[in-house]
């Protein structure tokens, strides 16, 4: 455990300050308020690097709004730094640490969650848990998906950011009666449906590949106890050969014959669009309301997800141990959890993504400006998908390379 | 006393401008050679060469490079000759090689984007045909781009060097005196095809040797266009290698991967000179045989139609850019879209604006400094204080830029140098550095040396020799090059992305990152933008000399009469 972290657990907010604030060095007070305003004393003029995925142009606009927002209220400078695979940026803080870089790092937050938030935490890559400390964490919902990160405890290493759930999309002028199992998925593509995920590691084609896993094992107390269990404590090989003899199947009639494959989830919503593909897949149950607003898809697109439910889980942000801009970062992640940041990432004409935050406890302004949101008849109808939980955060890591292994050589 | 320590100074200047070019390069490569035999362990631990030879992926990442690369390099070579000959003269000709430079100075990504909105099975060509001729009303089925056998690089690759080639040949053919050599061939009986094989295309391959070694080069570890056109699973080598310098514990892997990418790079080299040799063999028993061949009209216009094919392909390829940036909605199969709009230029403005100004940022200073480095460097030569270098400057184009900039990427961390403005200006200045040299080395072997003479009798020190005649009489190949070091800056993708630590979004990454899954018409404006800044930097240079020339001619027209009056 490192030392911020400790002061973290021992003091929360308060000794955070003290660590933080070289200019305001008698921070006496331990009130809570009083410490976030150093927080943001210390935070004014920075410049904070968020490297985030940038592959959605929804989500960079967002940003953009963010980091303009930010900048008139708390004078600090958002830079997102636009990644294609946030597992690179978890390698560089390893090469970081080996270095012994352990200051001025080039991150100063980032987006994270799952199997490279576990990478970050089980090396020591994080920072402390800054996420209790900050004012808007009272506001979150207190659910288990809030304080796991795919059965690891987030401890407040990260910050609650947006809620994510495996949906598809279809054309239903072209499609009538969509695939809703793995099963009938396999008989859509052999009767010349067109369907292709993104390649593993690519994160939803490894999604993808898990609920197919889920699926196939059934739904059994016991093989949901051996997903949320670290993949060593299991029979890797026999639990996944259902697994690969589907996807054995599939593969030969996927479009691209399962020999090349999208570049990612948004790439299959613009070959659906484009006609080349008969169903789409994202990771935003408002994603297709947002595009249609667009003109990125058909006025008859419609959102669904499998009849036994699919994956869901939550994305957070964190700052690594040697950001240059802790400060910065904090104020940056209590804004992006704030009702009126969080309101507008849940409004799909911006990019329609479901909060983290309790909305029935919020006070009436906030809960006013979700209340207002609608999600549109393109979007996943409210309460229709049964959420599934994402197996333990060290099976993606395993069932990508075994995925690779077989189809990606 | 005074003119020794001038003489030092120079020499310290040489030697500056030496360390300046010659340490990245040294640097960069230790910093791949040493991770990869296990000299830095904390950095890049494991076993280097073991780890990436055992990798699933590497053997048909290999075979992927090298069919890939080596196809793409024959076929430029082959589309290359082809227009030569049975285009050279001809009408079509002076079209083709009015289209071609502009086509060169659009950076690979921008055309390889272009391509895939265009020969998609619902990209631009098939909407343009159906459902009217094929009677498709969705996607056909028979091909997707990008393919697994890496055909849509290839044809990338080729669109984009055929021009490279053609141009780089057609200049050295104004040294060959082509015409004498077909008029004797003719004379004596030979086809002209006969005429090209037997009397020109000898004297013509070792003069485009260098360019075509550059090619191959760049082919077998090219990174941007084999991301947005080849197959991924698995990729090309290089952008295998570029997954693994990004994972964690993987470094000394990609470093030792890097370096046998080299070893690939050297032996493709090695068996080019091979190759060389038996076709020489047997071209020389072929002149010996005196048969005189009859012109083959099929072949030539063959030649024609897939050389203009290329050049049409790569025009339309722009096209489709523009098109899709002005788009609001075009749906398959419509043959153009239905709703119009400006959305990505104008409301979506403030996305192009910053990574616009970033790269002119980069790419302006870049150009300054490769022409106040080059400038420097052939005065010094020119005044006898620096060596006759040429060879040396080409090596940052035959040394493949993955391995490179690896290994620069691990030294500029361990200096602490990564992501700083400065440390991605070196680099592009590194890679701007030959063309650069190549085009004001010309123009000033070959300036007359009256001039200086003329104004150094009149009085005129050496500054005032070389700001006030020399620089100015060369004003066109220092436009030139200037545009061509802003071009290189502006394609630049991996030293960019590697160096520059996420810090500069230039246009050539956001490009490449939000092809994965931007909007299609963003992505097209991102494209059309990066297009235009050297396009524009081309124009400027082409306009720039004519526009002081005519000026200065209006002012000569002006000053005569007038003095005219008085005498």
């Amino acid at each position: 455990m490192n030392i911020n972290s400790f002061l973290f657990n021992g003091f929360r907010a308060c000794a955070l300050t003290t660590v933080l604030a070289t200019t305001v060095v008698q921070a006496q007070s331990v009130e809570p308020d009083s410490c976030w305003e150093s927080v943001l004393e210390e935070a004014r003029g920075q410049t904070v690097y968020f490297n985030a995925w940038g592959g959605s142009d929804n989500i960079n606009k967002y940003l953009q709004w963010s980091a303009g927002r930010i900048n008139d209220e708390y004078g600090v400078k958002l830079e997102h730094v636009k990644i294609g695979d946030i597992a690179e940026i978890v390698g560089q803080l390893e090469a970081a640490r080996l270095a012994g870089r352990n200051e001025n790092g080039n991150v100063d937050l980032m987006w994270v969650n799952g199997e490279n938030f576990a990478s970050l935490k089980s090396n020591d890559l994080l920072w402390g848990a800054f996420a209790e400390a900050l004012p808007s964490a009272s506001l979150l919902q207190s659910s288990e998906a809030i304080k796991y990160d795919f059965s690891v405890p987030v401890d407040g290493l990260e910050a609650a950011w947006g809620g994510a759930q495996l949906v598809f999309i279809v054309d239903s002028a072209t499609t009538d009666t969509p695939p809703k199992s793995a099963a009938e998925l396999l008989s859509f593509v052999e009767a010349g449906g067109r369907f292709s995920y993104p390649a593993p590691p690519a994160f939803h084609g490894t999604t993808l590949v898990k609920q197919f896993l889920i699926e196939l094992l059934g739904p059994s107390e016991a093989s949901s106890a051996m997903l949320a269990a670290p993949v060593d404590q299991a029979d890797f090989e026999a639990l996944t050969a259902p697994l690969w003899a589907y996807l054995d199947q599939l593969h030969p009639a996927l479009r691209g014959k399962g020999k090349t494959w999208p570049n990612s989830a948004e790439m299959t919503r613009q070959l659906l669009d484009d006609g080349e593909l008969d169903i789409a897949i994202s990771f935003n149950p408002n994603e297709a309301s947002a595009a249609v607003k667009k003109n990125q898809l058909p006025d008859s697109a419609r959102t669904y997800v499998f009849d036994n439910g699919t994956i869901g889980n939550t994305h957070f942000v964190t700052i690594p141990w040697n950001a240059t801009a802790k400060a910065g970062a904090m104020v940056v992640a209590n804004f992006l959890q704030s009702p009126e940041a969080q309101a507008r990432k849940a409004d799909p004409e911006f990019w329609g993504e479901p909060t983290v935050l309790d909305v029935n406890a919020l006070n009436d302004s906030d809960r006013a400006l979700f209340d207002a949101i609608d999600i549109g008849i393109w979007a996943l109808p409210i309460g229709d998908g049964n959420v599934l939980p994402e197996p333990h955060a060290s099976w993606a890591n395993a069932l990508e390379q075994a995925w690779i292994e077989r189809y990606g050589q | 006393m005074q003119l020794m320590s001038g003489r030092a100074l120079l020499r310290l200047l040489t030697g500056a401008m030496l360390i300046l070019f010659v340490v990245p390069i040294t640097l960069g490569m230790a910093g791949t050679v040493l991770p990869a035999f296990g000299y830095m362990p904390t950095l890049a631990p494991g076993n280097g060469f073991l780890d990436v030879v055992s990798d699933s992926r590497f053997p048909r990442a290999v075979l992927l490079t090298l069919f890939t690369g080596l196809s793409a390099t024959a076929l430029v070579l082959l589309l290359s000759i082809i227009a030569l000959v049975s285009l050279h003269r001809s009408r079509l000709w002076s079209w083709l090689s009015a289209a071609m430079p502009p086509l060169l100075a659009v950076p690979h990504a921008a055309i390889a984007v272009g391509l895939v909105f265009l020969i998609s099975p619902s990209g631009a060509v098939v909407r343009m045909i159906s459902p009217s001729l094929t009677g498709w009303s969705k996607p056909p089925d028979a091909w997707i781009v990008p393919d697994a056998l890496g055909l849509s690089l290839i044809l990338g690759l080729v669109i984009k060097e055929v021009p490279f080639l053609i141009l780089a040949a057609a200049a050295q053919l104004s040294h060959l005196n082509v015409d004498a050599s077909l008029k004797i061939g003719r004379t004596l009986g030979y086809s002209p095809a006969r005429c090209w094989s037997r009397l020109i295309l000898p004297r013509l391959y070792p003069r485009i040797r260098l360019v075509l070694l550059i090619i191959m080069g760049f082919n077998l570890t090219v990174v941007d266009m084999a991301l947005l056109l080849g197959p991924s699973t698995p990729p090309t080598f290089s952008v295998f290698l570029m997954s693994l310098v990004n994972d964690p514990g993987s470094r000394a892997a990609a470093s030792a991967g890097a370096l046998l990418l080299c070893v690939l790079v050297a032996a493709c080299f090695a068996s080019l000179r091979l190759l060389e040799g038996l076709v020489s063999r047997v071209a020389r028993a072929r002149r010996r045989s005196g048969a005189r061949g009859k012109g083959s009209r099929l072949f030539r216009i063959l030649g024609k139609v897939v050389v203009v094919l290329m050049v049409v392909l790569s025009i339309a390829s722009m096209l489709v850019l523009l098109i899709w940036s002005v788009t609001r909605r075009w749906r398959f199969p419509d043959m153009y879209p239905s709703t119009w709009s400006l959305h990505a230029w104008i409301s979506e403005g403030a996305d192009l604006l910053s990574p616009a100004l970033s790269t002119l940022s980069i790419s302006l200073s870049v150009a300054v400094l490769a022409m106040l480095a080059t400038v420097v460097w052939l005065e010094l030569e020119r005044l006898g204080h620096a060596p006759k270098l040429d060879g040396l400057w080409y090596v940052p184009l035959l040394v493949p830029q993955v391995s490179l900039i690896f290994g620069w990427q691990a030294m500029a961390y361990w200096a602490g140098a990564d992501g700083l403005w400065i440390t991605v200006v070196y680099s592009h200045w590194l890679f701007s550095m030959p063309y650069v040299v190549l085009i004001l080395a010309v123009a000033w072997r070959e300036f007359d040396p009256y001039w200086n003479h003329a104004a150094h009798t009149l009085g005129a020190g050496y500054f005032r020799v070389l700001f006030r005649v020399r620089l100015p009489l060369m004003i066109k190949p220092l436009c030139q090059a200037a545009a061509v070091a802003i071009a290189v800056s502006v394609a630049q993708y991996l030293p960019t992305l590697l160096l520059g630590a996420g810090r500069h979004q230039t246009l050539a990454i956001e490009l490449v990152t939000s092809f994965g899954g931007g909007d299609r018409r963003a992505i097209a404006a991102l494209a059309v933008l990066q297009s235009l800044l050297p396009l524009c930097a081309f124009v400027l240079a082409l306009a720039y000399p004519y526009h002081r020339s005519m000026k200065q001619a209006r002012n000569n027209a002006r000053a005569v009469p007038a003095g005219g009056a008085f005498e």
